[in-house]
């Protein structure tokens, strides 16, 4: 075995594992076995039962992101200490000093690459039992030969298999649900990533080059669904979809209930909160401290000739 | 003739940082801020890579991208650093031949 699908064993062991758990399910619950419907429920299954184990994960990040409110006032004195300096000396500063006290004070709000590099190898992984159900491959764990070739010859709505691609079909109904998939994808993706950049950031991390960057990709994004989509398995594809959609959805309730404090989301909390009368207590001193570091320009005004005031006057 | 030399030595390496050039620009922004360390493991991987080659380097952004999960403390997490680095970094990254002392 070469050394990838020896990493790759025991994840697609697990996906197979929970493949089949959801099609006996789906079988049992009345469905046809070989439809594709039922492999498509099982895929969604899937990407329910990997999300649903990263929940723990994702509560424990917002736990720590509440307790940021804590040493907010030492941010702040960090923040205020490389205030304007935009050179890569003060920001790389700016950072050390800032994960040295989310260090010192148990407050990282981060949430770590592990996970999100795990879920590399899962879709790999589908990908791979997918190829392999193509061409009637036995799986390496539970999808024995009349699963895997069942699973192979399985197709949406009797006309759509799952294992073709955009690319290399001949039916234009898989076409169509590619298209109509990689549009959903672009589309949940733009909302998700729109609704964390527009909403649930502060002012310094949109001062950051990270957020110019994320922002040109906002909108390269859809030429990188496109071409995933018309290459990939719509299996495949459903996984990715499904999990978008996941994403979308939880990155929503998250915005709304537990927003990033100082962000314009955490305003528009309080906003809400305020109007039912239910405001915390402790949001009363944020404000203060809010109002209190307004005033204290960065730059010294420009001196300007009389008549150019003048321009700039009429211009307002 | 070491100019040839070093090419070839530092190939590998420099297609790693190629790579993870590659990654930085357009799957790391997908992501958003994420690592729990600073340096964050895609920066710490490329200078790991750079310094101590694609075998070592790689085993320690390995190291270091285990080291990063949820219930890690984070903080200031350098690369060990070589006493003695005889090759120049160009502004991308890549790693060349010394043209002069320093």
């Amino acid at each position: 075995m070469d050394p990838i699908s020896t990493v790759l064993w025991p994840i697609k062991w697990a996906i197979e594992l929970i493949l089949v758990s959801f099609h006996t399910l789906w079988t049992a619950v009345g469905l046809d076995p070989a439809a594709g419907i039922t492999w498509v429920l099982s895929i969604v299954g899937l990407v329910i039962i990997v999300r649903a184990a990263l929940i723990p994960i994702f509560v424990k990040q917002i736990r720590s992101q509440r307790k940021m409110l804590e040493v907010a006032p030492q941010l702040k004195k960090i923040q205020d200490k490389y205030k304007g300096k935009r050179d890569q000396f003060s920001r790389e500063a700016m950072s050390r000093e800032t994960m040295e006290l989310y260090k010192r004070t148990g407050t990282n709000p981060l949430a770590s690459c592990l996970p999100l590099l795990l879920q590399m190898p899962i879709f790999f992984g589908l990908f791979s039992v997918l190829n392999d159900a193509q061409h009637a491959k036995v799986g390496v764990g539970f999808l024995n030969e009349k699963l895997a070739e069942q699973f192979g010859n399985a197709s949406l709505f009797g006309i759509a298999p799952l294992h073709d691609t955009f690319v290399n079909t001949d039916t234009a109904a898989v076409r169509i649900i590619a298209a109509v998939m990689v549009v959903l994808m672009t589309g949940s993706q733009f909302i998700t990533q729109l609704q964390i950049m527009a909403k649930n950031m502060s002012p310094e991390a949109k001062n950051s080059p990270t957020y110019r960057q994320q922002r040109i990709l906002l909108y390269l994004l859809p030429l990188v669904f496109a071409f995933s989509g018309v290459t990939f398995p719509l299996g495949v594809m459903f996984y990715w979809l499904t999990s978008n959609f996941w994403t979308m959805g939880q990155q929503f309730l998250v915005i709304r209930n537990m927003p990033t404090p100082g962000s314009d989301a955490a305003k528009a909390r309080e906003a809400r909160l305020a109007k039912k009368g239910k405001l915390p207590k402790n949001a009363a001193p944020e404000e203060e401290a809010a109002a209190v570091e307004a005033p204290k320009p960065v730059q010294r005004q420009q001196p300007v000739g009389k008549n150019r005031a003048k321009k700039a006057g009429v211009k307002k | 003739m070491k100019r040839i030399f070093d090419a070839v030595i530092l190939l590998p390496r420099n297609l790693l940082v190629l790579l993870l050039r590659g990654y930085r620009a357009v799957v790391s922004p997908l992501y958003g801020d994420v690592c729990r360390y600073y340096p964050s493991c895609s920066q710490y991987a490329l200078e790991a890579v750079q310094e101590h080659g694609a075998t070592v380097g790689s085993a320690l952004a390995a190291a270091r991208v285990c080291r990063c999960h949820p219930w890690a403390a984070g903080g200031v997490d350098d690369i060990p650093r070589r006493r003695r680095f005889r090759y120049r970094v160009t502004p991308f990254g890549f790693v060349v031949g010394a043209t002069r002392k320093v």
